[in-house]
């Protein structure tokens, strides 16, 4: 730090440096040495794992982290760097991840990498014919030396020291101790026998890799009373870059298109491994049934819900906010802690409550309506009545958001306007649609927007509710009548084919993003007629 | 300017080393600590075994890391503490959802920081197999000892995955109050439905069934003769959907005639209907072990029966099964099998289990055992019972299928329309 910069900041001379300065700048090395030590505790972990594009992105964080706070003349930047952190780490990197993940194939079935679908295929093994198994004890030296003693199928004994042949033993020659009941050696000269106390905690790490006999046909342990000649069922070929079964002789070939070893009669392996598929998943996209059929239906339905969500939340909260506005109303903070209350409850409960209230032989609201009535609408099997039903349930949920932006915008209009309407003698609706609503919409215009972009993927409300049901009869593929775009493709995605299909849905993300992105577009040039009105206030 | 930079960030280099290595010693156990790899800690033991060869008291502890719900967890708990005395075995039992489970097993797998056993539903299967999570198991001479049909749900592609340790399955619940005896056939039912319909006027049903449900319409469909996929020796074939097959239509059609006669109603959930069960609305229901609880308390009368015969014999219900499965990267797979083959797989840790979530056991020696009569019922409900597919392809299935019976009971389509359109949208979707 440059004594311009101290002196900038009103700090000088010897005191002040050790005062001021020093505790500072020792506390900001501090904190910065806890950052970099969870990074470089984290960078362990990734590249052990070799998940390098997010090691990548860290050391990238990492290093702005520490120059913006130890560089003068990024100063104004240092409070900054937490967000910056954060927004890399949080958003932008599972974005760019995403769109990378729509260029794979990464899907139930092909989770893994190349090298761990190898790993994971050599661990398969084969008795081959002719192989044997036999039961085993252990036995250890003071110096950790292991023997085995193996009955075989015919009650034939040997035994065995690791890497080297079987020898026929029988108790009373080479130390052997007298048998058990079991005809296994009680004692083996220089060697403890082991109980399962002492297997288990080296079973995997010592005994397992042991091999005994003569290769290839070599004995190993494969449980905790039994071992055999098992031999690996598939062994990889490096220089044909394929798996080749010891069985039949099968050669499975890598194939970098499907992210399978396959044979050449076209059977595969499980499990397939991630590949680069380049724009697969979107042709699948644009040739699949699902784009005919319901499709259009379902687009409607999204715009209308999106369109009606963001009206009638904003006409109701407007309204709220309107009579909150006035000073005539008594207990108005009361009230509008009362009003807000929707937002402050979590959303899913909101919609599970209204769910049971709504429900058609139990629920509160209907069994009164049909008492009442004698007829309640089918919330949740009539095509139009459930449309009707979760607008309802969104206006609950999303009119105390637009109370708060309300009553805010409210305040910033300027009274004095009021005033000259006053004095040409508007009537109170005059001064609502030509003073109140166009200033109103030029602050609160943007978050409609963005409102409506929320609704246009307002996936949990619908999947709450009711899943996007009632079903629509005779479609190519299912889909529902209160289904929005992103409800129907999730289907699509994770209810399809084989399962989860991760690369497929960041495929369709992309694109209902890209729809979803041009009609903002369109907004706010229309937005931009406000504008003018706000400048020819 | 720019050295000094250089040489502060070298100097914070050496401070995070230092703050690290302060952290590493700080924790000498990082079993607590889920993130930290609990397969490290045997990789040390080779070196020390041989070098010292301690006595056998002193041989560290090896650790087995299960995933299990907070249903099976605390049991688990309680009798892993003997384990490390018994067998020189720490037993980590990590708790979380049951779904997530699987869910997170697909990263943390991969990882190297998964567990080394996991408790799961053999429908899982198709999903783990193809994505590599788990590996095969031999169980040896205690196989015998475990209910055929819970070992056949857990084979898969001629492998055995899973050491089964319960069933479940739905059964046929009936008040005695408002029927005597459990109706025998679906044409009873109906029969059950006139009669009750002129007693009471419409107050008491005679069955009900959730709206959009197929899990709990599978018995129906298949006492008609009806399937989802075809069965041969090899498992579940995806290339057969059955939802269009005769017998499926034909419980489509009756099911139809019921709605016909006005003996059923759209817009039942499971709330609904046990509800309407609990009132003593209903005369019967379908139901699984895990609501058991509920009509107990509600203090209703019941029965749990088979279902009822459509011409093709007692509906078969779904059999799901649960049980533990070994990760494929557990560094520990011969230590995990052997300890779910000489501990888990005895008597006493599966009486435990079962005390501790009682639904009908799949190992023999305990479900001979069950006490409790009701729990008897379902396993006799469910001695047909076929084990619920677990191939991938299954997940293509339940909306369709749910659907086509949702356009029965509202009446929107027919019977055949309904379940020919959900199998031609199934096969559209497999082949998507």
């Amino acid at each position: 730090m440059s004594q311009a910069t101290l002196k900038a900041r009103g700090i000088t001379g010897p005191l002040a440096f050790f005062k001021n300065f020093l505790p500072r700048f020792a506390l900001r090395l501090l904190g910065l040495a806890l950052v970099d030590a969870l990074a470089i505790w984290l960078l362990y972990f990734l590249i052990r794992d070799g998940v390098w594009p997010l090691a990548i992105v860290l050391v990238i964080v990492t290093l702005i982290a520490n120059v913006i706070n130890l560089t003068d003349r990024l100063y104004p930047l240092r409070w900054m760097s937490p967000a910056f952190v954060i927004i890399i780490l949080l958003v932008l990197y599972p974005i760019l991840f995403t769109v990378y993940t729509a260029f794979t194939n990464y899907s139930d079935g092909h989770l893994l990498t190349k090298i761990q679908t190898i790993r994971r295929i050599g661990q398969d093994q084969f008795l081959p014919e002719g192989g044997e198994t036999v039961q085993w004890t252990g036995y250890r030296s003071e110096s950790g030396e292991i023997v085995l003693w193996l009955t075989g199928e015919k009650g034939q004994t040997y035994l065995a020291h690791p890497n080297e042949p079987l020898q026929e033993a029988v108790s009373g020659e080479d130390g052997i101790g007298p048998l058990d009941e079991s005809g296994v050696p009680t004692s083996i000269e220089g060697y403890v026998r082991m109980e399962v106390r002492d297997i288990l905690p080296i079973l995997d790490s010592v005994l397992a890799p042991l091999e005994f006999g003569e290769p290839p046909l070599t004995y190993k342990i494969k449980s905790i009373k039994e071992a055999a000649q098992l031999q690996p069922r598939y062994v990889y070929d490096e220089a044909v870059d394929a798996m080749v079964d010891q069985i039949d002789g099968t050669v499975y070939y890598a194939d970098e298109k499907q992210g399978f070893f396959t044979s050449e009669e076209g059977k595969s392996l499980n499990p397939g491994y991630q590949v680069v598929v380049g724009l697969a998943n979107f042709e699948r996209l644009l040739n699949s049934p699902a784009l005919r059929g319901p499709f259009i239906q379902v687009f409607i339905w999204t715009i209308v819900f999106a369109f009606f969500s963001v009206l009638t939340t904003f006409a109701l909260g407007l309204f709220m906010a309107l009579v909150l506005d006035d000073p005539i109303l008594p207990a108005r903070k009361l009230i509008r802690t009362f009003l807000i209350l929707p937002y402050a409850i979590p959303g899913v409960i909101g919609i599970l409550i209204w769910r049971g209230m709504l429900n058609q032989h139990l629920g509160v609201l209907t069994t009164n309506m049909v008492n009442l009535f004698g007829w309640a609408p089918g919330w949740f099997t009539d095509s139009l009545w459930s449309k009707v039903g979760i607008l309802l349930v969104n206006l609950w949920l999303g009119y105390p958001y637009m109370m708060l932006i309300c009553s805010g915008a409210l305040q910033a209009i300027p009274r004095d306007i009021y005033e000259a309407a006053d004095v040409d003698g508007a009537s109170t609706w005059q001064r609502f649609w030509g003073i109140t609503l166009p200033l109103l919409l030029v602050s609160v215009g943007p978050l409609l927007i963005a409102s409506f972009t929320f609704n246009f993927n307002n996936f949990t409300v619908i999947y709450a509710y009711n899943e996007g049901r009632p079903p629509i009869p005779g479609t190519p593929t299912p889909a529902g009548y209160t289904d929005i775009l992103i409800s129907y493709t999730y289907r699509l995605a994770f209810e399809s084919g084989r399962g989860a299909e991760h690369s497929y849905a960041a495929a369709i993300t992309i694109v209902i993003f890209l729809v979803v992105a041009t009609i903002t577009l369109f907004q706010y040039r229309f937005m931009g007629r406000w504008e003018e009105i706000s400048e020819s206030v | 300017m720019k050295r000094r930079l250089i040489w502060t960030m070298l100097t914070l280099g050496v401070l995070a080393t230092l703050v690290l290595s302060a952290c590493a010693q700080a924790t000498p156990e990082p079993t607590a600590v889920p993130t930290a790899p609990p397969t490290k800690a045997p990789t040390a033991v080779p070196t020390k075994v041989p070098t010292e060869a301690p006595p056998p008291t002193e041989v560290p502890l090896v650790q087995v890391v299960v995933w299990a719900d907070e249903l099976r967890s605390p049991v688990m708990n309680e009798l892993g503490v003997t384990f490390a005395t018994d067998y020189g075995v720490e037993l980590v039992v990590q708790e979380m959802g049951f779904g997530d489970i699987r869910d997170q097993l697909a990263i943390a797998g991969p990882a190297g920081e998964g567990p080394d056993i996991i408790i799961g539903a053999h429908d899982w299967l198709g999903q783990l197999v193809a994505n590599g999570l788990v590996a095969p198991i031999d169980l040896g001479a205690k196989e015998g000892e475990f209910l055929e049909a819970a070992l056949t749900a857990f084979i898969y592609e001629g492998q055995l995955y899973g050491m089964p340790y319960a069933t479940e399955n739905v059964a046929f619940f009936c008040n005695p109050d408002i029927v005597e005896t459990a109706p025998a056939t679906w044409d009873e039912v109906t029969a059950l439905a006139e009669q009750l319909e002129a007693d009471s006027g419409g107050e008491v049903t005679a069955w009900t069934i959730q709206t959009n449900d197929p899990y709990h319409y599978f018995p129906v469909m298949t006492s008609f003769g009806g399937y989802v996929f075809g069965l041969t020796e090899a498992g579940y074939d995806p290339t057969d959907v059955g939802l269009d097959s005769e017998g499926s239509i034909a419980a489509a059609t009756w099911l139809e005639g019921m709605v016909a006669d006005g003996h059923l109603e759209p817009g039942v959930d499971y709330d609904v209907m046990h509800s309407l069960f609990e009132q003593g609305s209903v005369a019967c229901i379908g139901t699984g072990p895990w609501a058991l609880s509920r009509i107990r308390d509600s203090g209703v009368s019941y029965t749990i029966n088979r279902y009822p015969d459509g011409g093709a014999g007692s509906g078969s219900p779904f059999l799901g099964v649960q049980g533990f499965m070994i990760s494929a990267f557990s560094e520990n797979q011969l230590l995990a099998q052997t300890v779910l083959t000489e501990i888990f797989a005895t008597e006493e840790f599966m009486q435990a289990m079962y005390d501790a979530d009682p639904r009908p056991a799949a190992f023999l020696p305990v479900r001979y055992a069950i006490e409790d009569p009701d729990l008897a019922s379902f396993a006799f409900a469910g001695a047909d019972g076929l084990p619920m597919p677990a191939i991938p392809e299954m997940s293509s299935v339940w909306t369709a299928w749910g659907n086509a019976v949702e356009f029965v009971i509202t009446g929107q389509l027919s019977a055949e329309e309904a379940f020919t359109n959900a199998a031609e949208q199934v096969r559209t979707l497999i082949s998507e």
